[in-house]
């Protein structure tokens, strides 16, 4: 059976997640796996949906526009190659926190040095705090290492990377976080 | 995926608010090591711990740093001295000490406690023999604690014992006049001594542990404080069920840190886990200060009327919330309260507000009892058995552990400042009361019996 990934983008408004699967199932398609995320104003989703035998990827994508564009929704689709599961490679998870004045290139800064080390994230967020005196941006990756990294050389070329960026940043076992706020 | 409220308040537990991993305390039992000859004796010791613990250190830094959670002291305590050395003479224990010193600093390893005898019930040859080696030992080490119970629920009070305690830490203090008296800051006296305390100077490997073990203990008042402040400042009519109930929550979260890095520090050196201490331990930095939690529910100053109750609703919580945190607790558990450690509890000694009764007062519901306290170098031996005894009594009658380490510091009088330097910190020297008439009482030795509730049987 085939399947496709289907990203949908545009101004968040009730009732996308609605209109989205209504539509795969007037096609005949079976939705395996859906997330969603909204940032600021913009909604960003993405569902891999299996073909049955008589569905096909045009009319989906058809019907898709025809539901969606009113709504100002782009949508686009991309069949799933096999060839695009990646080999496992074993790995620790880890968070990457960085604290500092917010400027352009800092996310660029650190992401480049993850990617040259095999580090991959697969959570990224930013938020700003702010109290009585000063303003904050924090920035929090999670990543997953591979065991065969040298933790001291990426844990000293990340904090080499954070003082060229002017940031603070904290490298450590994502384990920490669940332990202590989850039961 | 975590939230943000997750990451954000585990990252400002460590910015701000001094989160650590108070003491990793490997227990070496040592009754393997026996031996008629002291110097066979010593090198039968060296060779076990340098095996145990020959990577501690490392192990300890690589999983601190690898958490982001630092753990401030690496430590070994190990069984009983006067027992696993019974057969020495006080001499010899002296060169133990000296030999175990040498080993502690070898390994790089903040302290080693054991040099400690249980004489509840009375004394062994190896026990008399250890504590008249005490003050020599002490004066003659730097890393070796010693710890020796003189009472228990079970037993009672071994008054022949209290009173001898009172001449060792006298000479303890003269033997180390030069510093100040610091041998005595090595030097506790404990009722209800628990097997397993990881925190110095009570740490020893108790004769029901396994040949080795890792104990550790957490720390977090600063974490503690701020918890409290935040919830004052979000719910201005906020009680003290619900300050208990936000007490509780964080020192839940601060042993969850310390039961995942003891299990990984043990599984690393391939030795059991043992307990955590859910101890909140002070330090001379500032906001990481026990005192500062009495200010933040609502009193001058620690010692203000008022400071008992709140010492036993903050000890309660954080049992609680520590208990459910972790299948393993032990240790003392609870709040320390020593003096010079804590920049707040120290200010109050200074200012008046805290006196040497209210602290007593206050150790009948905290975890260990007269710590750190400062006291004029010419109280008598006598009087300090006789405040060794009161702090036993609490202990023994209420089913808890307490403990004296006072430091009677030679040439300096009530009022007069001293600094013991690091984690020590400094104290102003407390006035005592009584005017020296302990002494007929302390003269009359014996045992005093165990309470009516201890039995149990």
């Amino acid at each position: 059976m085939n399947k496709t990934v289907v990203f949908v983008l545009g101004p968040d408004r009730t009732g996308i997640i609605a209109a989205v699967s209504q539509v795969l199932f007037e096609q005949g398609c079976n939705l395996e796996d859906v997330n969603q995320t909204s940032l600021q104003s913009q909604f960003v989703g993405i569902f891999i949906a299996s073909l049955n035998g008589r569905a096909r990827e045009e009319d989906l994508l058809r019907a898709l526009r025809e539901r969606l564009a009113p709504l100002g929704l782009f949508v686009h689709l991309r069949p799933v190659d096999p060839a695009d599961e990646r080999p496992t490679t074993p790995c620790e998870p880890y968070v990457i926190t960085t604290i500092g004045p917010d400027r352009p290139g800092l996310v660029a800064g650190v992401t480049g040095l993850l990617a040259s080390h095999g580090v991959n994230i697969t959570n990224l967020k930013a938020v700003t705090r702010s109290d009585r005196e000063h303003q904050e941006y924090v920035m929090y990756y999670e990543v997953d290492i591979p065991t065969d990294t040298d933790r001291q050389v990426f844990r000293a070329a990340l904090r080499e990377r954070a003082r060229e960026l002017g940031l603070d940043v904290n490298l450590q076992h994502r384990e920490i976080f669940e332990q202590v706020h989850r039961i | 995926m975590l939230t943000e409220r997750e990451v954000l308040a585990t990252l400002e537990m460590l910015r701000s608010e001094n989160l650590d991993v108070r003491t990793v305390t490997l227990g070496v039992s040592l009754f393997d090591c026996a031996s008629e000859d002291p110097g066979r004796f010593i090198e039968r010791v060296r060779a076990k711990i340098t095996r145990l613990a020959g990577n501690l250190v490392e192990v300890c830094d690589e999983v601190g740093l690898g958490y982001g959670i630092p753990i401030v002291n690496k430590r070994i305590s190990v069984s009983p001295i006067a027992v696993a050395a019974g057969g020495c003479a006080a001499g010899q224990m002296c060169a133990i000490a000296e030999g175990l010193d040498d080993i502690a600093r070898a390994l790089r390893c903040d302290f080693l406690g054991g040099f400690s005898a249980l004489v509840e019930k009375g004394f062994t040859s190896g026990d008399r023999a250890l504590i008249e080696a005490i003050p020599e030992a002490l004066a003659r080490t730097g890393r070796i604690c010693s710890s020796i119970n003189v009472a228990s629920t079970a037993a009672g009070i071994n008054m022949d014992a209290v009173a001898l305690m009172g001449r060792t830490i006298r000479r303890a203090a003269e033997l180390t006049a030069d510093r100040d008296g610091i041998g005595c800051a090595k030097l506790v006296v404990f009722a209800n001594i628990p097997q397993d305390v990881p925190f110095m100077a009570g740490a020893y490997l108790g004769v029901g542990e396994p040949d080795a073990v890792i104990n550790v203990g957490v720390s977090g008042p600063g974490v503690i404080r701020k918890a409290i402040d935040r919830a004052r400042a979000a719910n201005p009519s906020l009680d003290l069920g619900g300050l208990s109930e936000t007490i509780k929550r964080t020192a839940f979260k601060v042993t969850r840190v310390g039961e995942l890095i003891g299990r990984r520090v043990a599984a690393r050196l391939g030795v059991p886990f043992g307990v955590v201490d859910l101890s909140l331990a002070p330090t001379p930095t500032p906001g990481d200060s026990v005192g500062e939690i009495f200010q933040s529910l609502g009193l001058a100053s620690i010692g203000s009327p008022g400071s008992t109750a709140v010492l036993a609703l903050l000890n309660d919580a954080v049992k609680k919330g520590g208990i459910f945190a972790s299948s393993h607790v032990g240790g003392l558990s609870g709040a320390f309260i020593p003096v010079s450690e804590d920049l707040s509890i120290a200010a109050a000694a200074r200012g008046g507000q805290l006196t040497i009764e209210k602290l007593e007062a206050m150790t009948s519901v905290c975890s260990v009892g007269l710590d750190m306290v400062a006291i004029p170098g010419d109280t008598p031996a006598e009087t300090i058995a006789g405040i060794i005894a009161d702090e036993m009594a609490i202990g023994v009658i209420n089913g808890k552990s307490t403990a004296a380490r006072l430091i009677p510091v030679p040439g300096k009088k009530a009022g007069d400042r001293v600094s013991f330097g690091g984690l020590l910190g400094d104290a102003t020297i407390m006035p005592v009361p009584g005017d020296g008439g302990s002494a007929g009482f302390i003269a009359l030795g014996g045992r005093i019996p165990a309470p009516v509730h201890s039995f149990k049987n």
